[in-house]
């Protein structure tokens, strides 16, 4: 399958800093394709590289073939919703939906149609002359949305577009504008930070840590299949402790001799036992006192003081602190790396 | 003191346990703390210019007259619409300017054209008016500097070339000296404005000049507005500009002013010709009072 979207070779930098490091990335046409890093890695700067605001060094940003990478924003077809959503105080909600339309010399009973549709796709029917200062923060996501969407771009780029909002907001907004991007089989880049809302939310999955992609591929994958430590701790598997493995395959957390590896698990995957026995061979156990004790609804949360380092896990039963327990870790639950170069092992 | 604010006085001096008498003694201690600053406005700012008014309607016996109102007409009318003409285009020409300049600083591509921009535009805030108009003089006269670039470049056949040294002058040095002003309120107004209302326009295909009307002056109107009223009513106030470059009728009020009282000791058509300035800038402070009060009810 040729890419819709082709991102080849990008560096951008600003000064001295390095921003994008020899980026490359490939979307397919429908495809929506969440870019998911801390503050500061890069994602946001990928983002606007595509939509024009940024100028790389070097590379290309090929759309249907098109390298789009020295065009003014203008000129590329794109249309970025943003992260404040960016609405025209001064203009009405379908001022706002119809300002591209206007750019692209509409007229104005075709441009009053399209506004129309957009209103109704968005369920915004009848809010089309109010001032978009009277709107509420989902609202205004959707007129932000409805704008970017009027005019039919070739690509949807999304910055962060649900920060800003509710918890409740967010979910509810994130499946509709999963079905809404499916409907309308619109081409989508989006950035977050939140790794809930990009497995939700994304057929592939682009981690980038530091200006560069260091994992690409569905959600899937990405959650149970991370290749280095970095995105193993991303996606949540941040319990990390030094293990050796034995020649008999098996692992262990005590310090015998064997290869030096690192193991990152879930706290959700590890259960924490008082008795002694009672679980696989295969199983890695860790000695711990329970330290920290947080309720988190449907059980408990514990902070376990091992003897290599603390880690997190769940039970459902109370436990005080200072308690002598084991926590217990499937084997197949463990995502194990070289201790070395934190590369999947 | 009514009785309802008495009333409220008593109730807050009960919650802060003050007896009444002790809140009576604190608000005479802010009248005199804020007495001397009334003071002075009202000896040096309030009283002249309520004699300046009372005087232009006083006859030389002292009875109530509308003479010099009718003399000023008369003699000044012809100038007093070219004083309300230039300054009216002058205003929209600087306003122009400063669009221009300032949507350049904010939306301008070459980081160094701006920087020199931003350097180069201010400079006519440091130079007052007389020397503005010295500058104009040397600059717009039949042998000035004007003309020789005109001449020179061969778009001006030198026996054609004419003196602007009449309403267009005035004009010219009033844009050169006021534009700068407007513009250091406009372009901070746009850098106030957050980057992604323009980056959204132009993600929406609009060039450049298109996001500048759109999507920048309706949010910065206010701040236009503003800096085209106050320098209207500078303008209005001026004498230096128009004495030296354009002093012959018709000429701006202020010349006429000056010119009743050095020529003529003539203080009561001097105070008329006053009050119809004021009554003009009156105007332009309705105006921005008009706005603020709408903007604030936003």
């Amino acid at each position: 399958m040729t890419p819709y979207l082709s991102i080849e070779s990008l560096n951008v930098g600003y000064g001295n800093t390095r921003v994008l490091n020899e980026v490359s990335l490939d979307v397919a046409r429908g495809e929506l394709v969440a870019l998911l890093g801390s503050s500061g890695c890069g994602k946001t700067t990928l983002l606007r590289s595509i939509a024009g605001f940024v100028t790389p060094e070097s590379g290309a940003i090929k759309v249907d073939g098109r390298d789009i990478a020295r065009l003014p924003p203008e000129k590329r077809g794109t249309a970025m919703m943003f992260q404040s959503y960016a609405l025209w105080p001064h203009m009405s909600v379908e001022d706002n939906i119809g300002y591209g339309l206007k750019m692209r010399s509409w007229k104005k009973d075709a441009i009053a149609k399209r506004v129309g549709e957009m209103l109704t796709l968005l369920q915004l029917v009848g809010f089309g002359p109010r001032s978009v200062m009277q709107l509420s923060g989902g609202q205004r996501q959707r007129v932000a949305l409805g704008r970017a969407l009027a005019v039919d771009p070739q690509l949807l780029l999304l910055d962060e577009p649900m920060s800003n909002l509710d918890y409740k907001v967010r979910i509810e907004l994130r499946h509709e504008l999963r079905a809404l991007q499916r409907r309308i089989g619109i081409t989508a880049v989006y950035v977050t930070h939140d790794r809930e809302e990009a497995l939700t939310l994304a057929d592939r999955i682009a981690v980038i840590d530091a200006g560069r992609v260091v994992q690409y591929g569905p959600p899937e994958e990405i959650f149970h299949r991370p290749t280095s430590a970095f995105v193993a701790g991303f996606m949540g598997a941040d319990n990390a402790i030094d293990v050796m493995r034995l020649p008999n395959g098996s692992l262990t957390a005590d310090q015998v001799g064997g290869e030096k590896l690192r193991a990152h698990f879930r706290s959700d995957v590890a259960w924490i036992t008082t008795e002694r026995s009672a679980s696989g061979d295969d199983d890695l156990r860790l000695a711990g006192t329970v330290t920290q004790a947080i309720y988190v609804g449907q059980g408990y949360r514990y902070r376990v003081r091992t003897n290599g380092a603390d880690i997190w896990a769940n039970a459902e039963e109370r436990m005080p602190e200072g308690a002598v327990v084991s926590v217990v870790v499937p084997r197949a639950a463990l995502l194990v790396f070289s201790a070395a170069t934190s590369t999947r092992h | 003191m009514s009785r309802a604010d008495s009333r409220s006085l008593a109730r807050n001096c009960a919650v802060l346990g003050m007896t009444k008498s002790d809140a009576t003694v604190g608000a005479w201690r802010a009248y005199a703390l804020v007495g001397p600053a009334l003071a002075v406005i009202a000896v040096f700012f309030v009283l002249p210019l309520a004699m300046s008014a009372v005087l232009a309607f006083r006859g030389k016996t002292g009875e109530f007259t509308l003479e010099h109102f009718d003399k000023s007409w008369d003699l000044y009318r012809t100038d007093l619409m070219f004083t309300i003409g230039i300054v009216l285009l002058s205003t929209v020409l600087i306003g122009v300017v400063a669009i221009v300049i300032a949507g350049y600083l904010t939306l301008g591509e070459n980081p160094r054209a701006v920087a020199v921009l931003r350097w180069l535009y201010r400079w006519p805030l440091f130079i007052p008016f007389i020397v503005t108009g010295q500058v104009m003089r040397t600059f717009l006269a039949k042998n000035g500097m004007l003309n020789h670039v005109l001449i020179g470049a061969g778009w001006v056949e030198p026996l054609a070339a004419q003196s602007v040294l009449d309403w267009r002058g005035i004009v010219v040095a009033f844009v050169w000296k006021q534009a700068p002003f407007v513009t250091l309120l406009l372009a901070g107004a746009m850098a106030s404005l957050e980057t992604q209302h323009i980056e959204a326009a132009r993600n929406l295909g609009a060039p450049r000049w298109r996001v500048l009307i759109d999507v920048i002056l309706p949010q910065v109107r206010g701040t236009l507005l503003v800096g085209l009223v106050l320098s209207f009513v500078t303008m209005l106030s001026v004498l230096s500009v128009p004495l030296m470059i354009n002093p012959n009728s018709p000429t701006m009020m202020t010349v006429d002013v000056a010119y009743r009282i050095n020529t003529h000791g003539d203080y009561a058509v001097a105070n008329a010709l006053c009050l119809m300035s004021l009554v003009v800038a009156g105007f332009g402070a309705w105006f921005y009072l008009r706005h603020s009060a709408r903007s604030f009810s936003q």
